[in-house]
């Protein structure tokens, strides 16, 4: 199973794609997609419901955050309200190793994403900071990576151990699913995602070219 | 001034109006260079005759933001506008324009932490026909604390 596990739509104030248009692209490029998990920045949409067009379209459509800290940009899936009240999704100084922890305690999964990404991935922090306890996976393949990030996270991966997943960070509809991660077992919501991360059998990939 | 204390200060209160009239030179300029071709945008003896659903997006206050904001310009720039479109504009109608800051929030991209501020501006007929809502974002670069 295939899951893009970073994306954007217009709820996000940079996103200019709309959930129903990624469902159409995905129909009609024939993308080896089973689903993709919204990624908000800063915020988590609960008010959206995306279940006729998962009906329309046979697509997975799940819903997660994309929160900031001081150590760049963390993907959050399994959010809850017992998370939401555990810290300020809004803020961008939010301190990684409390988001971590909190996510663990609250039955969340929390992802560094884009961790090769200057000022806002995890690497170049980790250098000056110094090292984050707590993280288990990271987003080795983004799909708005320039060139030399995704390797840089891949690195870190490989030195640490650290599970990988893939997405597309898309913010327009032609980008969904240049990267994704697949899952050797099936999800079918937001629960078995978590399971699933937990787990631990997944890998990033890019679907068109894998 | 924090974000938050910026936005508790200055959202939420109308800090700048403005009127004017409508042309239907104005009109079809406007759609004539965003490439429309719609008579009932182009052609003034259209029946229907309006302006295009962006067209208030050209109107700018007398000011940017509200009297004392602390902002420093040098390091900012235009982050685009978004228009919600209500009602069409005709030729001859008077507009009248009022602007707040409805938003104002910080995030970090690739070039550090950056400041948003969104500048609404509500435009209404002689009527009081609300025609359009829109939103102006103005980004501050490095925005530190």
């Amino acid at each position: 199973m295939i899951l893009d596990l970073h994306s954007h739509s217009i709820a996000s104030d940079d996103g200019r794609a709309k959930v129903e248009n990624y469902c159409q692209w995905i129909e009609r490029k024939g993308l080896p997609l089973d689903g993709f998990v919204l990624t908000e920045h800063r915020q988590f949409d609960d008010a959206s419901d995306y279940r006729a067009l998962e009906d329309r379209f046979g697509l997975l459509i799940l819903k997660a955050s994309e929160v900031e800290t001081e150590y760049g940009h963390v993907l959050v899936f399994g959010v809850n309200d017992d998370l939401r009240a555990a810290f300020d999704f809004a803020r961008i100084d939010n301190p990684i190793a409390m988001v971590l922890a909190e996510s663990e305690r609250c039955g969340a999964v929390a992802v560094p994403c884009h961790p090769g990404r200057p000022k806002v991935g995890m690497c170049a922090h980790w250098e000056t900071r110094g090292p984050v306890e707590g993280v288990r996976i990271v987003e080795t393949l983004n799909g708005g990576s320039r060139e030399g990030e995704n390797e840089i996270a891949e690195r870190y991966a490989e030195e640490h151990g650290w599970s990988r997943i893939g997405g597309s960070d898309s913010h327009i509809v032609s980008h969904i699913g240049r990267c994704a991660t697949r899952f050797e077992e099936d999800v079918r919501d937001i629960d078995g995602l978590v399971r699933a991360l937990r787990g631990g059998r997944f890998d990033a990939v890019r679907p068109e070219i894998d | 001034m924090t974000a938050e204390e910026l936005k508790r200060k200055f959202t939420g209160w109308v800090f700048d109006e403005i009127d004017l009239d409508i042309t239907s030179e104005s009109l079809v300029g406007f759609a004539t260079a965003c490439g429309e071709t719609l008579p009932k945008f182009t052609d003034p003896t259209d029946p229907d005759f309006q302006g295009v659903p962006n067209y208030l997006t050209r109107i700018h206050g007398t000011r940017a933001l509200p009297e004392d904001f602390p902002v420093e310009m040098h390091r900012c720039f235009d982050a685009g506008k978004s228009v919600e479109f209500h009602a069409p504009v005709r030729p001859g109608d008077r507009i009248h324009g009022t602007s707040e800051i409805a938003d104002i929030y910080e995030k970090s991209g690739r070039t550090g932490s950056m400041l948003f501020i969104v500048h609404r501006m509500n435009f209404f007929d002689q009527r009081k026909t609300h025609l359009a809502t829109v939103d102006w974002r103005l980004v501050q670069r490095e925005f530190d604390a």
